[in-house]
């Protein structure tokens, strides 16, 4: 079974949502990650979401960018991501999904790319600029090398596109919060709920919500209603704001653990 | 795609059948004494059967609100049609995505305004359910408005072709047409209906319905931004049959922009380089570049979708005080994004975008240039969707976009066609432009594109020298990758990362180019060649001394391309190239490298 499946199946068992936290690979350096996934995963994290970092990324604020470029400049490449990955699953039994953009996938070709994931110990793959109707090759591939294509879904998704996307995606849905790009946010939309319940009621997958939310408040708000929450930002920024790579890890940690109890204690 | 929506479904087998065929929708009818009416268990049965393969659309016609919301929360329903007189107060109150019906008719325009968030499903004036036809032409001004619009109302699979053609909807419903007996749905009308309706238009032009140019092109943008995608393509296809739109846009060309640009030719030029030269004058134009025929294009676009605030990118600055132009011209906001590299390098012209009344935001992120600045024109257009239209510069972008802004600069080639014809009597054998994005180059060429002994050449950004240094020649030196929303020729390592561009000229300084140009590229329609920063200073001072013209260091590239073949071509060769735009904007860049040089 797909890790992602597993994992949901387990926090569908405990009554609860599942904690999903996303990192960008290689930010400042490769060794960072190697060192973070297993800290957040013993933190409460029940999926992590890596970054690969693109040159042009248009989906992410300020924050994301950022990360991303510290990567780049670094010299990080999707090949040693990949690495980083087979190295993380000699320690780490963790739902690992790449989230990227369409051209470091098409790069490489949707077929190679695919397998290097499923080869490395990739579950499932988040392509931000990449819509399921320039991507058939890509979605067989996935379902070939069972690597689930994660797709998204928005405020402004016409109700007969929600039903569309949701038969295109596997593992879970990916529910963007507000019309915009990642990053923090003080306040989540208030028809929040009703869009997630809307999905829900389209597909059988796990609905998760994620862009914008930043503190455990938030998160465990979101736990009530929907079937998972992602935050990505605000953990990148605390990762990076850290003045040691020991500082980073417990910080990051520390986040984690008050994010899992948010969601954890969720639904009373 | 069309989306379709089989309409009075009573029975599993039929609602499974249509998710078969593809439909993406499904209505069940709860009328009472309708013919199609499907009491709440039947409606359970059959929304079970279909969950999540299609949207189960519930239609009433004034029922009491409570009884939409207890039906929709029982069966469960996806989406409630209305299709009596619900006022918008009433349609507000329903937590689930609404079309509403309107009868085809007086005043649609003023009843579709009353419900402003919400799909319309446009019927006949018989009556909801009547299945009788009507005129599908009306409902087409309302999608040229940038309304998503179903229509309905004797559609069956004989006659959905002609009212897609007429109406350009978002969606088609039909009903009565597929039934075998009453209440009882034809799979294979189904399929007909269907497949008559998404049926692709018989052209051979390009591009395609999912906007690809033979391999390139296409929609790359993040789901957020589909849907205002879409809404501008539908709003698009509207327009481009509304011959109300293309005569409101002669009359601004001609009385604001300055159309025809006159084409002249360069007698000294000619005699210099031994060949006949006629030079397409857009610097003429309003504002100084062609810039401006896009611009004033795509404002009137915004003012009919009805989106105050207008964002745009900009390299040179060209773009953005054409979009503050246009914008100033019918009482539009504007913004516009400009890499802080740019900002720098063309100060003159960020104050110019500022005494238009143009917000300038100064982008400091990656290389701070074009292509940053689209980057973040993007960002802001996702986050301000609803409200705000992307006035996109170049034949880039996804789809409809290099369609789009093509179709807007095709006055450039069709000007220069007739006028070449009536000043010599036959076709060039030769076109030059210069390419960054390919706008002027696109718009320039596309006439031309079916006269097979008229050649063309695209000029591209040698910057340092492609293989010496930094440089913009995407379709010399790049390979196909995406960039902003289609699948083009990008400048990219070998992961996929996108490289930063160089050139003397901002308006090139672009490491992507508009998918039409790959595709010309690929199929050899055109030759695409680099000319260097050092080529393109000269020939801006060639020109300068040969016919009293400064040229915009963008076109310099185009003469300095014109310079190294003429020697080649054979005696009497006529060729036309188009001035894409003036050089006053680089003047005081010309000056600092000429002092450098000496």
């Amino acid at each position: 079974m797909n890790r992602i499946d597993a994992a949901f199946e387990r926090t569908r068992a405990e009554g609860r949502a599942a904690l999903i936290v996303f990192v960008t690979a290689g930010d400042p350096d490769l060794e960072m990650t190697a060192e973070l996934v297993p800290e957040l995963a013993a933190a409460g994290a029940d999926v992590i979401e890596l970054g690969l970092p693109h040159s042009d990324a248009i989906g992410d604020g300020p924050t994301v960018q950022a990360a991303s470029l510290r990567a780049l400049k670094g010299g990080v490449t999707p090949a040693q991501i990949f690495d980083l990955v087979r190295r993380l699953r000699e320690v780490s039994e963790i739902p690992l999904v790449l989230m990227g953009y369409a051209n470091n996938i098409l790069a490489r070709g949707e077929e190679p790319f695919i397998e290097t994931c499923a080869d490395s110990g990739i579950d499932g793959l988040i392509a931000v600029d990449l819509p399921y109707e320039e991507a058939p090759v890509l979605a067989e591939t996935c379902a070939a090398k069972d690597v689930h294509p994660i797709l998204l879904i928005t405020p402004t998704s016409p109700p007969e596109r929600i039903v569309r996307v949701a038969q295109h995606s596997k593992g879970f849905l990916y529910c963007v919060s507000v019309t915009g790009v990642t990053g923090a946010r003080k306040q989540l939309p208030t028809d929040l709920r009703t869009l997630v319940g809307r999905i829900q009621r389209v597909s059988s997958l796990p609905v998760c919500v994620g862009f914008g939310v930043s503190t455990p408040e938030q998160a465990g708000q979101i736990a009530g209603f929907a079937d998972g929450v992602i935050v990505g930002s605000e953990l990148v920024q605390r990762v990076h704001a850290a003045g040691s790579r020991a500082e980073a890890i417990e910080a990051a940690g520390a986040f984690v653990r008050e994010l899992s109890q948010a969601v954890r204690s969720a639904r009373g | 795609m069309i989306c379709v929506k089989i309409c009075g479904v009573t029975r599993e087998e039929d609602a499974v059948a249509a998710c078969e065929a593809g439909a993406d929708a499904i209505g069940l009818n709860f009328v009472p004494g309708t013919p199609r009416e499907v009491d709440a268990d039947t409606a359970a049965r059959i929304a079970s059967a279909v969950a999540g393969r299609t949207l189960r659309v519930g239609v009433f016609r004034d029922a009491p609100l409570h009884r939409v919301l207890e039906v929709a929360g029982a069966v469960p329903l996806d989406c409630v049609q209305l299709h009596g007189d619900e006022d918008p107060e009433y349609v507000s109150r329903i937590p689930l995505p609404v079309i509403k019906v309107l009868p085809a008719g007086p005043d649609l325009a003023a009843r579709a305004a009353r419900y402003p968030k919400v799909d319309l499903l446009i019927d006949s004036p018989a009556g909801g359910g009547s299945g009788e036809g009507w005129d599908f032409v009306q409902a087409r001004a309302l999608v040229a408005a940038g309304r998503r619009v179903w229509i309905a109302g004797g559609l069956s699979p004989a006659n959905v072709a002609d009212a897609v053609r007429a109406a350009r909807p978002h969606g088609v419903d039909a009903a009565s047409s597929l039934e075998s007996a009453p209440r009882l749905k034809d799979a294979g009308l189904v399929q007909e209906f269907i497949d008559a309706a998404r049926a692709a238009p018989e052209t051979r032009e390009q591009p395609d319905e999912r906007g690809y140019f033979g391999d390139f092109g296409g929609r790359y943008v993040p789901e957020l931004l589909l849907p205002a995608v879409e809404e501008l393509n539908e709003a698009w296809t509207a327009l481009r049959d509304d011959p109300e739109f293309w005569e409101e846009l002669a009359g601004e060309l001609a009385t604001y922009v300055g159309r025809p640009t006159p084409l002249y030719f360069a007698q000294r030029l000619s005699d210099d380089l031994g060949v006949r030269v006629y030079l397409k004058r857009e610097e003429l134009a309003h504002t100084g570049a062609h810039k401006i025929n896009n611009a004033i294009g795509q404002a009137l676009i915004a003012r009919r979708m009805g989106k105050q605030r207008v964002i745009a990118e900009t390299g040179a600055g060209q773009h953005g005080v054409a979009a503050a132009t246009a914008c100033a011209r019918y009482g539009l906001d504007c913004e516009v994004f400009m890499g802080a590299e740019d900002v720098r390098r063309q100060e003159l012209n960020v104050f110019r975008m500022e005494l238009l009344g143009a917000r300038v935001h100064s982008v400091e992120s990656g290389s701070r240039t074009l292509k940053d600045a689209m980057n973040e024109a993007m960002r802001d257009w996702a986050t301000n969707v609803r409200t705000t239209y992307y006035l996109i510069g170049s034949a880039a972008g996804p789809h409809p976009y290099p369609l789009l802004v093509r179709e807007l600069q095709t006055v450039i080639g069709e000007e220069a066609r007739e006028q070449i014809l009536a000043a010599e009597g036959r076709l060039p054998d030769l076109l030059i432009a210069c390419v960054g994005g390919g706008s002027n180059a696109i718009g320039f060429f596309h006439p031309f594109r079916h006269d097979d002994g008229v050649a063309m050449v695209g000029v591209e950004a040698g910057g340092e020298g492609v293989g010496v240094g930094p440089h913009g020649a995407t379709l010399t030196a790049g390979s196909p990758g995406v960039l902003h929303g289609s699948r083009s020729y990008v400048l990219q390592d070998d992961d996929g990362q996108i490289f930063e561009a160089h050139s003397i000229s901002a308006g090139l300084d672009y490491p992507g180019v508009g998918p039409e140009h790959s595709f010309y590229k690929e199929t050899g329609r055109a030759e695409y060649v680099p000319a260097t920063d050092a080529e393109a200073l000269d020939a801006f001072v060639y020109l300068a001394r040969t016919e009293g013209i400064l040229p915009a260091f963008e076109s310099a590239h185009a003469i300095a391309e014109l310079r190294r073949r003429a020697p080649s071509l054979p005696e009497g060769s006529l060729v036309v190239l188009n001035l894409s735009g003036r050089g006053d904007k680089d003047v005081a860049e010309a000056r600092r490298l000429l002092e450098v040089r000496r």
